[in-house]
């Protein structure tokens, strides 16, 4: 069963995590690495992918002529992709302990971020509703 | 450069979609299909998903002990991800314009459905983050 796992986050959040130490964020990023090892070493990984800063997000409509219309204006509220890993595992319930895995990487003075992972399945192996 | 174009929608647009018509169905997805091939034969293409429904998301915190504790409740407002491209272009510029012939997707009775596509560049790796 494939599923991606969402690490979101508002443009506060995306901001306290800029002003974390250098360190703090080494070791975040070490133990992120550290999951993604062991993903690929139980055969469970499939990709993963950091995104750009929420200040370069743009929604793009199309006019009838085709020509894109940009906007960068968010409500304050707004959760932003961060990142995202595929991962294919047995059940639901692996996919929740790989999440509360990512959830547990360290955060400033080495604290569990406790961070909310978002856990979806994909649609061709979804059941249908 | 890598952008993922998002296609985001509130449980009350996933439960609008779902009482489309088939034939409107069928034309919307008749037209992803082609999109897909577009994006294919022109080489930028990299990688599309569908995701399963709001009803099956959870959101998943370490406890205390490590272990998962998950919630499905969510607020009426909250954006769901229903699918993705993940694309490979020159600039944003173009990055737009794809988002565009996404967004403009036939919904009901082939009007485009103009929805709102979220455009982001996806770093290439660690080093992009700085670190």
């Amino acid at each position: 069963m494939k599923y991606i796992l969402l690490m979101t986050g508002t443009k506060a959040g995306v901001g306290t995590y800029q002003a974390w130490t250098n360190g703090d964020r080494n070791t975040h990023m070490a133990a992120l690495l550290k999951i993604n090892k062991e993903l690929s070493d139980s055969g469970e990984f499939i990709a993963t992918e950091g995104l750009a800063g929420p200040d370069e997000a743009r929604v793009v409509r199309g006019r009838n002529n085709g020509v894109p219309v940009t906007d960068g204006v968010f409500a304050e509220s707004k959760e932003f992709l961060l990142g995202y890993w595929i991962i294919d595992v047995e059940t639901p319930d692996r996919a929740y302990a790989i999440a509360s895995l990512i959830s547990a990487a360290p955060g400033p003075g080495g604290v569990p971020t406790n961070m909310p992972i978002e856990v979806r399945q994909f649609a061709s192996h979804a059941p249908k509703s | 450069m890598k952008y993922i174009l998002m296609m985001n929608a509130t449980k009350a647009e996933f439960d609008v979609y779902a009482k489309w018509s088939k034939e409107d169905l069928q034309r919307n997805v008749g037209f992803m299909r082609a999109f897909s091939k577009e994006l294919k034969d022109s080489g930028v293409f990299v990688a599309t998903e569908g995701l399963g429904w709001p009803n099956e998301a959870r959101i998943v915190r370490a406890g205390k002990d490590g272990e998962p504790i998950t919630d499905g409740v969510f607020a009426e407002s909250k954006e769901f991800l229903a699918g993705y491209w993940v694309i490979d272009v020159e600039g944003p510029e173009q990055a737009y314009k794809i988002a565009a012939r996404a967004s403009a997707a036939p919904g009901p009775g082939g009007t485009p459905a103009r929805m709102p596509i979220e455009v982001r560049q996806v770093l290439s790796g660690f080093a992009d983050l700085g670190l």
